[in-house]
This record gives C-alpha cells, structure tokens and sequence, in this order.
C-alpha cells in the first residue's frame, strides 16, 4: 500500500521512532480495513424505521436519506402526484424526469404513494407510524395535525415514537403559527440566518455589491444535518428509557443557531457586521486571489504565518512596514486593502504551482525548524469541482458512490461522511420511481388487506 | 384538530420547563482533545445535551480560538466567540510532551466513552495517544479523528483549515457572481458543517454502542463534508459540465434571488413548485403568468432563458414594494420569501429567545451576556447552557481529584514539574479583572468532603 509508506512530511521530527512507526503501522492497517468494502457489516441504526412525508422540503428528505446511510430503513411516502422536489434541479437538467438533487438524495429509500387526502390511506399511516421509530414532517406546521396524524395523534400509537418537525420557523412559538404557510427553500433559510447579509463585496457596483447567497444549499444541509443529530440524540434517551419525543429544527435558524457567530457578533458589537469582500473578520490574508492561470487560497493566519508568507512571495521588504507591525486585525480595512493590494500583486505574477511548489518547499524547510517559529503559510490551488474530481484521493477513499440514473447512466454522488470503522454508513442503492416499493413495503408493514378492501 | 396545535407545541416545548427535564447524552464522558473550531464543536453538541466533557488542552496559550477573535476584540479578556464554541466543557491544562501528562491523558481516556481530536493526520497515534493506543486500555471507545481530508489517502497529510477545506473540495468557485469574484462560504462553514457531521458520527457510535457494546473509530474528514453537500458531481455526469456560480439566483428554483423593496431593505424569494409560482402570480397581481407556457411549470421555468425573464419581472416588482407588503403577502398566499437578516437583528429576535437558540444566560465567572444556545428543540430532553468557558487549567484540581483521584499534594507536585498548567497573564487566556482566586470553590476544589 503507497500511501501509508509516503515519505513523511511536515511533522517528520513526531514521525520518528521504532515506538511511533509501529503505531502509525498498527494505524495504517486499520484504516486499510475499514476503507474495503461495508460488506457484511452493520449500520449504526439498523433496525430503526423512518417514515418520511413532506412537500419540496429537502432539509426533510436530505436528513432521511443521511440516517439511512447509518442503516436506518427509511420509508418516502408521496401524494399521487409525486413529491415537488422531484422537480427542483439545476437549470432544468432531468434524468428520465427526476432532478438531480432528489436522485442523490434518494440513496436506502423507499418510495410509496399514499394520498393523506384520503382517511383510508391515513389509516394505512397510521399502521406505517405505529411500526416506525421516527415520522419525519416536512409539510407546514400544523397540516398533519389537522389531518389527524401529527405528532398529538401519533404518540397515543405508541410511546416510543420520535416525531422530528423539519419547517422554516419551526413548529411552536407565535412566530411560528404566523408564518406557518411560507415553505422553506435553502435561499430564504439562507437569508432568515443572516448568512447573506456578510458576503459580497460591497463596493462592486450594482446589484453585485447585494447580500450575497451561499453557492450550496448551505442551510437545508445544515438543517438536514441538525435533524440528523437531533434525532440519534433522541433515540439514545430512547434506547435508555423507551420513550419518543418530538424534535423540532427550524430552517430559518439552522446556520444562526450552529455557527452562531453572527448572534456573538450582535451581542459584543450591538450592530451588524457590513460586507467586507475578500477578507475575514479574524484572519489575514485568509481569503482567494487570483494568480496567473486561475484562482488561489492564501491562508496565513498567525504572525509567523504571515512572515512565512512574505518569504514565499520575496516580499520581506513589507516585514519591517509600521503599518503592518500593528496587529494585522485592525478594524481599519483600509490599511488591510493596502496591504492586500501588495499581496495580490506579488501573486499575480506567478502561477498556481509555482506559488504551491514555494509553499510546499517553505513548510518542509519549516518542519525541520526547532521552535516552529517560521509558520505555517498555505497559498494552495483553489479547484473548480471538475478540478478536485482529478485528485486520486477520494478514489482511494471511496468518498463518492456510484449510481446509476433513470436513464441508465453511471452517475456519480457524493458517498456518506464521516467514515466509521466497525458500523459503516453506506449507499446501498439510489432509485426513486414514484411508488416502485408499494407493494414490498406494504406487505412488510401488514398493509396488503387494507390496500384489497379499497 | 389543527385549532389548537400551536399551544399543544407550546406546552411541549416550554422554555420555562427546561432545567426539569432530563438530558439525554447524561453519564456520557468525553475527552476533549480539539482545538479551534472543527473538532470542539463536536463535542458541543454532546455537552450541550448533557455528556461530561473534558477539554484538555496545552498549559499557557492553549486552544488557538481563545486568541483569535473578530476584529481583536476580547469580552472581559475573553474571546466571546470561543465562549460560544466550548460551553459546559471541563477546562483543564496538561503538558502531553511530558511523561507523567501523557499518564494522565491515558488514565482519563481508560474512563472515557469518547474522544475527539483534530491534529494532523497520524498525529495522535505517533505519540501514543491515538486510537490504537486507547483501545487497549478501554475497546468500548468511541474515538474521533477530525483532519482535512481523512487519516487514509495521498492527501492526509496535505495541511488544512475551513478555506483550505473549501477550496480543495471545489466549494470554494460556487459563491459569487458569473464572471466576477469568488467568495468564501464565511463564518468558517467549513468547519462548522464538517463539525456537525462529526457529531453525527458520535451519536451514531453511541446508538451502535448502547445496542452492541461495541466501541469504533470515526474518520471525519472536512473536505469530503462540504463535498457531500454539492449538486456538480451529478451534474457533471449527466451533463459533462460543471455547475458554474450564479450569484443569487438558485438554479434549481426559479425565480430565486436576493432583490432590493421599496424602502431600502432586501429580500429573497425562491420558488420551487407550481403551487408556490400560482401564489406568487397572483400576490403580484399577475396571475395569468402561471398559465403562460414559458412559466407554466417548474421544467419550463428553470430553463436560463425563461428562468432570466420571469427573475427580472420578479425584481421589478420588488422595487415597488415594501418588505412588510411583501411578507404579507407571502403569509397569505403561501410563497417562500425571507427578508435578509444582519447580525444586529438576529441578536434581538424573539423568535429565537423562544426557540431557545438565543438565550439570555447569566455565567458564575462572567455574568450577563446573549449567547447561542442549541439548534435543535428536544421536547423531552431539551440541550441548555450550563456554564460559559474557563480560562486553561481552571477545573484541574476538580478534574483530577474527582475522576482521577489524586490528591492535594499529588497535584501540587504536577503543578512544580509543569505537568499540569494554567494560562499565562493575556487578553483571551486570564480570568476576568474582578475575578478573585481564593474565592473560588471550584477552582480551589478540595475533593468529595467538601463538595
């Protein structure tokens, strides 16, 4: 195996040793088990049974299909028309009429119609509910309730019920019951959490200088992520005592709530923070500049980082610059433009690997010094998506699974995170046609007779 | 049914209620060995739901986070944002280059159920602290390693931070404008989110464990997080190309955009369904765009030509309202819609006192303050604040005499060999100016007697 025999780099002087080689040896061996195949092996959950309802709710569907990666049986239940979100893709691209996003997250689910219109359906989620661990409720607050089958209801089934709510304002508080009927979508959670209100560069000129959107779902995988976390939380106290609970996550708050700096920004500074471009509240340089050929992260963010840096791109000469002296995290950004104009213009002049080669040449050299005074600056390629699919490690990895779409392509998705050694999350299959598991689900769950009286 | 929902959810869910309710991660005990923001954030999310957590970190300076604050500005000598990164933790200082510190990591590792760490890749298992290392002692442990790009593979030991992370899984080129300037996802999502997946796989763990008995080792790797979120892989498949930036506008739903009112304020809507479009037509007098074929259905909207057009009829009239008539109207005819929240507003938003994310809570050593509390509701076993953080080293006599047993003089011994330390007299490491140590029960711990 070439990777666990790779020469040692930055921390060669911890990589020393009879005693240390034998670790990382007893390590390596480990890892090389745990990346082969999930064959054979548990899930996390297993045995635990999700039923997932929601309309275009993808923090909803995206949180089921994480936990059925960790082993849960994870059951979708549509109206007759399909859930909407088959429908939401990048720029209209289908595959045999499914979009994108609800394909890759359509990994261990299983699909089937009932119409919750209909009280003989209801009644057939009642008999799904009772037999499940976790209901998960992406529709507007309250709609399950008055079709009779929220959590109110659902909990007199039987105790031991998880009911997780996944909505933009969450399921109580007046805020809550007042906004019930605006859905969720990643861009108005986005903006409900401030996260907009701190990116872009306020000096552009219309309208590029706007509060700028996050360029992934940044809140509904946040928000799917919270419900994630909320439920294997519920269901240890579970395991404990038997009992169910309901979990409520609100979209709206997802990032404000996790990442919460904007709330302790708020609470110190009693105001909001403005648009600040290319830099950081806390860091510098720690943003993207482009070099010659294309686009690289510089990230110096101690005192000796920063010098390091200054060694990488010759400009010594800015070391001894009172201006500079000062802590770099001065709130007078116009100092730090000066200064980032200096650094942008040494960039440009060369290439992506050129200014990677120097820096990989520096930290080496670096490693080796006693104090560790010299840094650790990192001017690395900033990779386009098509870029990082080149890098031979996530193949080693195993980080992306392959599927195949409705139309019989190999298509390739994103595999689940983080890797477990002994109970391994997984993609076992990715198929979504509207109601394929009716029958094998209704059977599984006793719902065959009910389906032959209709 | 339905009528009353709203006060049924309230009465689950009652703030008031929260410190008679039982925790769900209680008797769990974690070991703490991360610093900055990727790996303590795991092991929030445990603290905040109960588990004991203990945050080992290096006499004098410590975790990086407690000196590094937005724009160099401290709380009462705190960084106010590692405040917000390491509540209800266990704060104590060991030399692990010694000997003797190495012992007593080891020594609460064995009584552990849980370890988190984020040193370089290999880091901990070199100097004997790593998961091969702690299983002998104690196999039931869950133990997490948080690295850039995973303990296994050519890049393991490529250096990493949030950016780093985010430009190494292609993150980094999908914020912005076409044809202008990428931005980074701020606040550090890449560590936050890859943060949140590591607790998943905690949790995970535990739920494995309490059915099994059965402890493991987690490989969290924060690129491969923030890849797990990205719509291009497949994209690409399907269509050969990557999925460029859009600036505000989503490409899977449309219209979708950040767009200026009337009075000055901004606000984003987005439509993802036919249902939402025929609400939106109709909230802007237009209800016959639905039926219009270019819009009359999401296949149709989401196709760039279209998707333009209906975006700037959208912004126009925008322009002509005000976020208020805006958001009522949202209410009423059920469109997605959100004005642009800043910092100032989130901070005194009552909604979010409710919630219980925001929580007004005042602290032992700092007093009042406004800080984040969890992002998730649990009815039953609800997530709280318990205490602010401590400068380093400040629970050692109660960590050690209470878990490890040791005694007075057994520490007074570690503090004259510089095994165990304290901070050293900064802005971000030393206590508040008006706190006294001689009063202070907790970090003058005598032992059980006395507790």
């Amino acid at each position: 195996m070439t990777e666990g025999r790779e020469r040692p780099q930055v921390y060669s002087k911890h990589m020393v040793g009879r005693q240390t080689q034998e670790h990382l040896a007893r390590f390596d061996r480990m890892l090389k088990e745990m990346m082969g195949s999930a064959e054979g092996k548990p899930g996390s959950i297993e045995g635990v049974r999700v039923i997932e309802v929601g309309e275009a709710n993808f923090p909803s569907i995206i949180c089921a299909a994480m936990l059925g990666e960790l082993g849960a049986e994870v059951v979708k239940v549509e109206p007759p028309g399909g859930d909407p979100a088959r429908k939401v893709t990048p720029h209209g691209v289908y595959t045999g009429g499914v979009g994108l996003p609800f394909l890759m997250e359509a990994r261990n689910k299983y699909h089937v119609i009932l119409d919750l219109e209909q009280e003989a359906d209801r009644e057939k989620f009642r008999i799904l509910a009772g037999q499940a661990d976790l209901v998960i409720d992406g529709l507007r607050p309250g709609r399950m309730d008055e079709l009779g089958i929220g959590y109110r209801q659902l909990r007199e089934l039987h105790g031991g019920l998880i009911y997780l709510a996944i909505s933009p304002y969450g399921h109580f508080t007046d805020k809550a019951q007042q906004e019930q009927n605006i859905p969720d979508t990643d861009l108005t959670a986005q903006s409900a959490s401030g996260y907009p209100s701190i990116t872009g560069d306020p000096e552009a000129p219309e309208p590029f200088n706007f509060p700028l959107r996050a360029g992934i779902w940044a809140a509904s995988y946040m928000s799917a992520a919270l419900g994630v976390a909320g439920t294997l939380t519920a269901l240890i106290y579970k395991q404990r005592t038997g009992k169910g609970q309901m979990v409520d996550v609100a979209t709206n708050d997802a990032i404000s709530a996790w990442q919460g700096f904007s709330l302790v920004w708020g609470f110190t500074n009693e105001m909001p923070r403005v648009r600040v471009g290319n830099f950081d509240w806390c860091l510098f340089p720690y943003g993207y500049y482009e070099a010659k050929d294309g686009y690289v992260t510089v990230a110096a963010v101690s005192d000796a980082d920063f010098r390091g840096l200054l060694k990488i791109l010759g400009r010594w000469d800015l070391e001894d610059d009172w201006r500079y002296l000062f802590d770099r995290l001065t709130t007078d950004v116009d100092i730090l433009r000066e200064l980032e104009k200096e650094i942008k213009g040494e960039i440009a002049k060369h290439t992506r690997d050129e200014l990677l080669q120097k820096t990989l040449q520096y930290s080496a050299k670096a490693a080796r010094d006693r104090l560790r005074g010299r840094g650790f600056p990192l001017v690395v390629k900033t990779l386009s998506p098509a870029e990082v699919l080149k890098e031979r490690h996530w193949e080693v990895r195993g980080s992306f699974a392959e599927a195949e779409d409705p139309e019989g392509r190999k298509v390739r998705i994103p595999g689940p995170v983080p890797k477990m050694s002994e109970s391994l999350p997984r993609v076992k299959w990715v198929r979504c046609r509207l109601g394929e598991d009716n029958d094998q689900v209704f059977e599984k769950y006793g719902l065959m007779e009910k389906n032959q009286k209709d | 049914m339905g009528a009353d929902y709203f006060s049924f959810t309230h009465h689950l869910f009652d703030s008031a209620k929260t410190s008679e309710k039982p925790e769900a991660l209680e008797g769990i005990r974690v070991l703490d060995l991360a610093r900055v923001i990727y790996g303590p954030m795991v092991s929030k999310w445990l603290a905040l739901f109960g588990a004991t957590v203990i945050k080992v970190e290096e006499p004098d300076l410590g975790d990086d986070w407690r000196t590094g604050s937005y724009w160099a500005k401290y709380w009462k000598d705190s960084c106010p944002y590692f405040q917000s990164l390491n509540p209800n933790k266990y704060f104590v200082g060991i030399d692990l280059k010694k000997k003797r510190g190495k012992e007593l990591l080891m020594e609460l590792a064995r009584q552990s159920d849980v370890v988190v760490e984020n040193y370089r890749a290999g880091l901990a298992e070199a100097w004997g602290i790593g998961y091969t290392s702690i299983k002998e002692v104690n196999p039931g442990i869950i133990y997490i390693s948080c690295c850039g790009y995973g303990q296994w593979g050519p890049l393991r030991f490529f250096p990493s931070w949030d950016l780093i992370a985010q430009s190494m899984s292609g993150v980094a080129r999908l914020t912005g404008f076409p044809g202008q300037q990428t931005f980074k996802l701020n606040d550090y999502y890449g560590d936050f989110f890859p943060g949140l997946l590591g607790a998943i796989g905690v949790l995970a763990a535990l739920n494995f464990r309490e059915r099994t008995g059965e402890g493991q080792f987690i490989d969290m790797a924060q690129a491969e997080a923030l890849m797990r979120t990205m719509h291009n892989w497949i994209y690409m498949s399907v269509t050969g190309e990557d999925l460029k930036r859009t600036g505000n506008f989503d490409p899977t739903m449309a219209p979708s955009g950040i767009f200026r009112t009337s009075d000055g304020r901004f606000i984003s809507v987005a439509v993802a369904t036919d249902g939402q479009f025929s609400a939106l037509a109709e909230a802007m007098g237009r209800p016959e765009l639905a039926r219009e074929v270019r819009f009359s259905g999401v296949e149709q909207r989401l196709k760039p030509e279209h998707a333009e057009e209906i975006n700037a009829m959208l912004g126009d009239w925008i322009a002509t309202r005000t976020e208020d008539e805006i958001m009522d109207l949202a209410r009423k005819k059920g469109f997605p819609a959100a004005p642009v929240k800043d910092d100032w507003e989130l901070v005194n938003d009552k909604w979010r006192r409710e919630r219980g994310s925001l929580v007004d809570f005042d602290d032992e050593m700092y007093g009042r303050g406004t800080w984040v509390g969890p992002a998730v509701a649990l009815e039953k076993t609800p997530g709280r604040l318990k205490t602010l953080t401590r400068p380093i080293g400040y629970h050692n006599r109660y960590v050690l005499k209470k878990y490890l047993r040791l005694s007075e003089e057994e520490i007074q011994k570690l503090e004259r060999d510089r095994v165990i330390g304290y901070w050293v007299n900064r802005v971000g490491l030393r206590p508040p100016a008006y706190w006294e140590a001689d009063r202070d029960p907790v970090f003058n711990y005598q032992g059980e007697a006395e507790e």
